[in-house]
């Protein structure tokens, strides 16, 4: 999931994919804004038939926390 | 529509009934597919909304507060509201509980009508807020005091007929730069002017994809009350996280977005092409929007020119408006037929703009009555003859096109739209020992805290200590903000801000300190 994250990040920022780790935050570190945040998700939840809650997600701040939340929402 | 029939918010959805009828005002999704509101079943529901307000108001004129995100049911709650002289109070979504109950005992209002999501949070409201004695779910809802769609069953559409020109139809709340918001009051007659102050564009042809927040002027003048008047639809984006799925659902015709969505979008269309470099790229754009856009308005915030550039090079023209709450909000606009050029649009009609000291004033029948309850705040804003001082610095060329230059007021206006008063951050900071001095400002578009900190607690520690304990800190303020609002960035500062002569920490002093 880490690996797919990565590849979906890169298409929003230009950033090289080795240096993106769990604790990388999406604002803060990456670059992105809300709404590329939000999108990313929303191209998960389309990719992965999962559906992503708006009103959880806006607590999460790094590429790890998206993982842990797009893995429960598998489960 | 005969634009010189419409004068109260009432006739423009009487009118929209008559002249477009059956055909769909709204699309949503729904359970079974796509649900579709026709103009004639939208004033419908409307006049029962407003029979259920004469009936639980005993007939006297009532402020009622909504909440929720864009829906038909919100939109005929909202004008069931005001088509009979009542006072609506559009407030934001994102809002948290304790701002909810603020913003409603401020706005005096007396009924509440919400989306079924905020339902935990009644019975904290209804305890913070005594004067509301009905509250209305917008969907069924088990245990809610009433619900809209037994309203709509039990009550036989009335007519409005004290909507006039000059009465308040709504309250609606915007950032103010001393931190607390500001109750901007617009008359039937603001709306209807800003509505109407331009021509051609849209038609009864045209379906837009809404995806603004609907609580603000911007989409509800420029979406929903432009959609009635041209007869368009409206299709509502249920969702932000669905934009890209809903642009292929719904294929709209044309798009009004704020740019930080604009420029995300790009970024998608950018990668898609990277992806299948023989496609070209105006025909991915086109599939990314769903194949049948002519373009897109953009509002809220300034759009970069390389933005602007990339989408007329995908063959989309994108033409960009300026205003503000306070001026219903069009000051001026562009169309989309216009050349390229780094201003925010030509000046509307009945709209006359002056440039005093460099700050832009503007006069129109759109300008609002005032803040409300707020003598202080409107005689700030608008002077004795009736201008609108809009703290943006800028100039007006030959061919009455407005150029930004920069802003008199300290007010962060984020690429999203939102407006953020830095003074209402740095507030939070009042009673926190471990910050001495600290100031609030947008720096890349991220709001950023530059702190001094205060060094007889932190003593000799080094700037990752003293950056992680900050950091700390601002995750609890941010649990107190409002998500557009969170500090996202620390700049630690070694020396102290840079002081006038009363002792106020000077703006737009040269960024020091390191990111923590």
């Amino acid at each position: 999931m880490l690996e797919k994250m990565k590849e979906l990040i890169c298409n929003y920022v230009d950033v090289d994919p080795e240096t993106i780790t769990d604790d990388s935050r999406f604002i803060e570190d990456l670059g992105f804004n809300s709404f590329d945040f939000m999108s990313l998700l929303g191209e998960l939840e389309n990719e992965l038939g999962i559906t992503v809650d708006e009103q959880e997600v806006v607590n999460i701040h790094t590429v790890g926390e998206a993982v842990k939340y797009i893995e429960s929402r598998k489960a | 529509m005969d634009k010189n029939n419409i004068k109260t918010l009432a006739d423009l959805v009487r009118l929209a009934a008559e002249e477009y009828g059956e055909k769909a005002y709204i699309k949503e999704k729904a359970d079974n597919g796509i649900a579709e509101t026709s103009f004639n079943k939208f004033y419908e529901n409307a006049m029962k909304v407003n029979a259920f307000i004469k009936d639980v108001s005993k007939g006297n004129k009532v402020h009622a507060a909504v909440i929720g995100p864009t829906s038909a049911a919100y939109l005929e709650c909202y004008f069931g509201t005001v088509l009979d002289g009542n006072v609506i109070v559009p407030l934001d979504a994102q809002l948290a509980c304790p701002d909810i109950c603020e913003l409603i005992n401020r706005s005096d209002s007396e009924i509440f009508f919400y989306d079924s999501r905020y339902t935990p949070m009644i019975e904290l409201i209804k305890k913070s807020c005594p004067a509301v004695h009905t509250y209305v779910s917008l969907q069924a809802c088990e245990g809610a005091d009433n619900v809209l769609p037994d309203i709509l069953d039990k009550y036989q559409p009335t007519e409005g007929k004290d909507a006039v020109p000059d009465a308040l139809a709504s309250i609606v709340y915007t950032s103010g730069t001393t931190g607390k918001p500001k109750g901007v009051m617009l008359t039937h007659g603001n709306f209807v002017d800003n509505t109407t102050c331009q021509d051609n564009e849209s038609s009864p042809e045209d379906e837009l994809l809404t995806v603004l927040p609907v609580h603000h002027v911007y989409c509800f003048t420029c979406d929903i009350l432009l959609s009635l008047r041209y007869g368009a639809t409206v299709c509502v984006n249920d969702s932000l996280l669905r934009i890209a799925a809903n642009l292929k659902l719904f294929r709209p015709t044309l798009m009004l977005l704020v740019p930080m969505i604009a420029e995300t979008i790009y970024k998608q269309i950018m990668a898609a092409s990277k992806a299948k470099p023989d496609v070209p790229p105006a025909m991915i754009a086109q599939a990314v929007f769903g194949g049948r856009l002519k373009g897109i308005y953009s509002g809220g915030a300034y759009l970069s020119p390389e933005l602007i550039k990339g989408y007329n090079a995908l063959g989309l023209p994108i033409a960009q408006g300026y205003g503000m709450t306070e001026c219903s909000p069009r000051i001026s606009t562009a169309t989309l037929q216009d050349e390229y050029s780094e201003a925010v649009g030509t000046i509307v009609n009945r709209c006359e703009v002056r440039i005093v000291d460099g700050e832009i004033t503007a006069k129109s029948p759109s300008v609002m009555k005032g803040y409300y309850k707020d003598e202080a705040a409107t005689a700030e804003a608008l002077d004795s003859e009736g201008w609108l001082h809009t703290g943006d610095l800028g100039y007006v060329d030959e061919k009455n096109r407005i150029f930004i230059t920069g802003r008199k007021k300290n007010l962060i206006i984020l690429s999203n739209g939102e407006n953020v008063s830095p003074e209402e951050l740095e507030n939070k900071f009042a009673m926190v020992d471990k910050v001495k001095e600290v100031l609030v400002y947008a720096e890349d578009g991220v709001i950023t805290a530059e702190i001094f900190p205060n060094l007889d607690i932190y003593g000799e520690a080094d700037d990752k200590t003293i950056g992680a304990d900050l950091n700390q800190l601002i995750m609890e303020i941010n649990k107190t903000l409002t998500s557009s609002k969170t500090i996202r960035r620390i700049r630690l500062r070694r020396v102290e801000f840079d002081k006038t002569t009363s002792k106020k920490i000077r703006r737009n002093q040269t960024v020091q300190g390191e990111i923590v």
